[in-house]
């Protein structure tokens, strides 16, 4: 297993070189990052552009930018991936890279967790019940919900939601859902108590969206694997042998029908942190989809490029615990 | 088996205690305060760093952070009329008669940072070194995004125990915008000479600028200040100033909030999250959301940037006056004013000078003489075939040829410049052009290049005019894109910049504008609108203020709770 996973982590480093290649050549050709300093008015003085190029090396050639980032030989000290340095911003001194990517991971580590949490649980209960009763009313009505909500567009669906805590706030005259931020302005005054309310008062509307879209396809794969494993010999001997529907289902079906979701979801969660992108921009959570479009909006490379390499090694490390998990979920696969 | 369930149930209460913790432990940031009167106020754009005399400093969204925390020397109001901020200024400054031009500052006695020491000449003569681009007062320009009335100041010098100051110019300068010095706000020099930088040496007044530019500034010299520590790309609370000279200001707290999605401003003003903001973008879907809004006022007015249309006249087509004057003939500027921003602003009007908007004490209306922007295509068709052209069916010919296509550029994904361009297009057509529209990813470089027939983009107006007309005509101007040449205009743009008064300065640019329309260089077409909106059951007083960076939050000091 040690030698699988040292192999495959090895072939994963020259995929992400070659992958922060290809985005770094894209952003770098894609504009000038100080198309705005130079139409500000009074017009910034030549020293002043210069001093802007040498700070963010857009002085520098493109291969030597990209060496810079990766090593920081040859840099200011504020450069080089292998150095923990994640290079200046072009948004400007007070923004840096490293801090924002951390605060970031926080914040929607926090709303994905809620999310992928409450749509695990959905899906399987959706999924098991749809199979159990296949071809039903309910099985109908719970495929066409999950159709629904992987045919919405997040954005609309954010949007309905959002619409929707503000009916209840308005009907209620609670003021308990909020539709910006992950936090008051004003938390630091708040008891534990009040400060729980307060994240969760926050945290409803986005989760809500966020479980829905991830919801959809896990029902529908549970519903999938559930059908296979209760259509299966070893299931239907077991009823033969007079085991409970109960303890047929729990014991023997679920737990077996359980592994292909495992693995999905495994990869899913990667997809679900970096697709949070529209979530996070409708509810306005400074999260890495944020932090991502923000960073193109600002032609900011180095950021884009500290946002992929985070986001192709939670890739290549899903995919990796997904094949040792199906190994250790399913004994009859072995891993040379 | 039984091992794996233990390890699964571990797992999971860690992983729930993880989240309780951290769902429940308020963060302390150091705030503390009343939050009976709080407004929250949304900032479209994070900022870029805390010094405002810097490149990445100097936009309005930092300007806004900042305002009311460093203390001004003065601000135009919403009539874009000079006001002398009374509270720091005792006197009221006007030039010195002498063989050098220079005025002077009565601080007033009681003028104190919140940390108690004063405000005095050292904070003057810091704003002066910062910006003066000279490499024996701050090394490498200082990383100042450029001010040409620190360029010309000559010393600035305290008396009094430094507080009474005085600018004096270079031998035989002069400024009409003498007055904007200290403008955008002052910054704590004794705070950075506590850091232990010699404000003395090029190198420590450099350091200083990198500092202020990276760290907030700590005190407040204004009549509010930051609590806890305020973020250029989420948010900024400040409170009121125990410790102000001037009058308390009505609103106790204020937390202007970074938020780029525009579509969550409404709902978010409708579920008392924010109350307001006066963003620096222009929405129809905003305004569309806020007409449907009970408990909120909102306005909407000529802004701070106008639309222009420039030529390129270094290209061997548009060399040709006659051409050009018939290219701007043929352009409706009042349809593009009416189709682009008329639906939400139908008072709306065409631009027609330059330099000054039609709300301007010096405007003068520059265009309606040379019949430009009429969209009169037979007019300039006129012009046209007097010149030597002669429309052959759908096609402008000369000398038997048709007039090769133009390319008329925009920036990509701007709705209004893209409307703009689609009817510049339809007008020339009348005339038998083409005009082929390409987008450009890249303003800037674009522009430096001249990479274009016909670009559409904006400037910012300002009332603190007297540099505009030489950045973009002036013969050595990097900004003077299209590569326009007049002597004459040459003279009037450089009597701009350098005459004694406001009134000398606009007779100069008008005179400049004057000779610019006529030459056809570049067509002014409107003035981008701007709106502001806020929650009339939370806060009253509110007005917005075109004139200057601040906007709405300009007397953000006079705004009172709702009772």
């Amino acid at each position: 297993m040690l030698v699988y996973t040292a192999r495959r982590l090895a072939v994963a480093i020259p995929v992400l070189l070659a992958a922060s290649v290809l985005v770094f050549l894209m952003v770098d050709l894609s504009g000038d990052p100080l198309a705005e300093l130079r139409l500000q008015q009074p017009p910034p003085s030549p020293e002043a552009i210069a001093d802007a190029e040498a700070r963010y090396y857009l002085d520098r050639s493109i291969p030597e930018r990209y060496w810079l980032w990766m090593t920081g030989i040859g840099g200011n000290g504020d450069i080089g991936l292998l150095q923990g340095q994640f290079g200046p911003s072009v948004r400007g001194v007070a923004f840096d890279i490293g801090t924002q990517l951390s605060s970031s991971i926080y914040v929607t580590i926090r709303l994905v967790t809620a999310a992928v949490i409450a749509a695990l649980g959905l899906a399987v209960l959706s999924g098991v019940v749809s199979a159990m009763r296949q071809y039903s009313k309910l099985d109908y009505t719970l495929t066409f919900i999950g159709f629904l909500a992987l045919a919405m567009p997040t954005f609309w669906l954010g949007a309905l939601i959002k619409e929707g805590g503000l009916w209840f706030n308005q009907t209620t005259g609670t003021g308990f859902f909020y539709t910006i931020g992950a936090n008051s302005a004003r938390v630091s005054n708040m008891t534990g108590w009040e400060y729980f309310l307060d994240s969760a008062g926050h945290l409803v509307l986005p989760t809500i969206t966020l479980m829905l879209t991830s919801f959809a396809s896990w029902s529908r794969y549970q519903r999938t694997s559930m059908l296979e494993v209760l259509n299966s010999d070893y299931v239907r001997l077991a009823r033969a042998k007079g085991v409970p529907n109960r303890v047929v289902v729990r014991r023997h079906a679920l737990r077996t029908a359980l592994i292909p979701l495992v693995t999905v979801a495994t990869i899913g969660i990667v997809a679900i942190i970096e697709g949070v992108v529209i979530t996070e921009t409708i509810f306005q959570w400074r999260g890495l989809g944020y932090f991502f479009i923000e960073a193109v909006k600002a032609q900011d490379a180095f950021a884009i490029m500290s946002w992929l390499m985070l986001s192709g090694t939670l890739v290549v490390i899903a995919n990796l615990v997904a094949d040792i998990l199906y190994g250790v979920l399913d004994p009859r696969i072995r891993y040379e | 088996m039984q091992i794996r369930k233990k390890m699964l149930g571990a797992a999971a209460i860690g992983v729930s205690a993880v989240l309780a913790v951290s769902a429940c432990s308020p963060p302390q940031d150091g705030s503390s305060g009343d939050a009976e009167s709080s407004v929250t106020w949304i900032v479209n754009q994070p900022g870029g760093g805390w010094n405002h005399n810097a490149p990445e400093g100097g936009s309005v969204y930092v300007i806004q952070m900042l305002h009311d925390i460093l203390p001004v020397t003065g601000f135009w109001n919403p009539e874009g009329q000079w006001e002398w901020n009374t509270d720091l200024i005792a006197n009221t400054p006007e030039l010195i008669e002498g063989d050098q031009v220079s005025w002077e500052y009565q601080i007033n006695p009681d003028a104190n940072w919140s940390d108690g020491e004063p405000i005095d000449a050292d904070d003057f003569v810091w704003q002066w070194k910062m910006n003066s681009g000279d490499g024996e007062l701050c090394s490498d320009g200082c990383n100042s995004r450029g001010s040409t009335l620190e360029s010309l100041i000559e010393s600035v010098e305290g008396s009094e125990d430094g507080k009474t100051v005085t600018v004096t110019l270079k031998e035989d300068a002069q400024f009409p915008g003498w007055f904007t010095f200290g403008v955008d706000g002052l910054y704590p020099a004794h705070v950075a000479a506590a850091e232990g930088m010699d404000l003395d040496t090029p190198e420590g007044m450099r350091e200083s600028s990198d500092f202020f530019n990276a760290n907030p500034v700590t005190v407040s010299g204004g009549p509010y200040i930051y609590e806890g520590t305020p973020a250029l790309d989420g948010r900024v609370v400040k409170v009121a100033n125990e410790e102000y000279y001037g009058e308390a200001p009505g609103i106790q707290e204020i937390i202007l909030e970074v938020n780029t999605e525009e579509g969550s401003w409404v709902p978010a003003l409708t579920n008392g999250e924010v109350q307001g903001s006066s963003p620096a973008t222009w929405s129809d879907d905003v305004i569309t959301q806020l007409e449907g809004q009970e408990n909120v006022d909102f306005g909407i007015a000529s802004g701070g940037s106008w639309e222009h249309v420039d030529l390129n006249v270094q290209s061997d087509l548009l060399s040709d006056t006659a051409l050009r004057q018939g290219i701007f003939t043929a352009i409706d500027t009042a349809n593009i004013a009416t189709r682009t921003y008329g639906e939400k602003f139908p008072e709306i009007e065409p631009r027609t000078n330059h330099v000054f908007s039609t709300t301007s004490e010096f405007h003068e209306d520059v265009l309606t003489p040379t019949g430009q922007g009429t969209g009169d295509a037979e007019a300039a068709l006129e012009l046209l075939e007097e010149a030597g052209y002669e429309l052959n069916g759908d096609s402008l010919e000369s000398d038997g040829e048709a007039v090769p296509a133009l390319r008329l550029r925009y920036t990509a994904g701007h709705v209004a410049r893209e409307i703009i361009a689609e009817l510049i297009q339809a007008d020339l057509a009348e005339i038998g052009i083409t005009a082929e529209i390409e987008t450009t990813d890249d303003l800037g470089g674009t522009l430096a290049e001249a990479d274009y027939d016909l670009m559409i983009y904006g400037w910012s107006t300002t009332p603190d005019f007297y540099g505009s007309p030489h950045q973009y005509w002036h013969s050595e101007s990097g900004s003077n894109f299209g590569g326009y040449e007049n002597d004459e205009v040459d003279e009037l743009v450089d009597a701009a910049l350098n005459s004694s008064s406001p009134e000398e300065s606009a007779e100069a640019a008008n005179e400049a504008a004057t000779l610019v329309a006529e030459d056809a260089y570049v067509l002014p077409i409107v003035d981008t609108p701007a709106y502001f909106f806020y929650d009339t059951s939370f806060i009253e007083g509110v007005s917005d203020n075109h004139a200057q960076s601040r906007r709405a939050l300009w007397d953000q000091t006079e705004w009172a709770a709702v009772e």
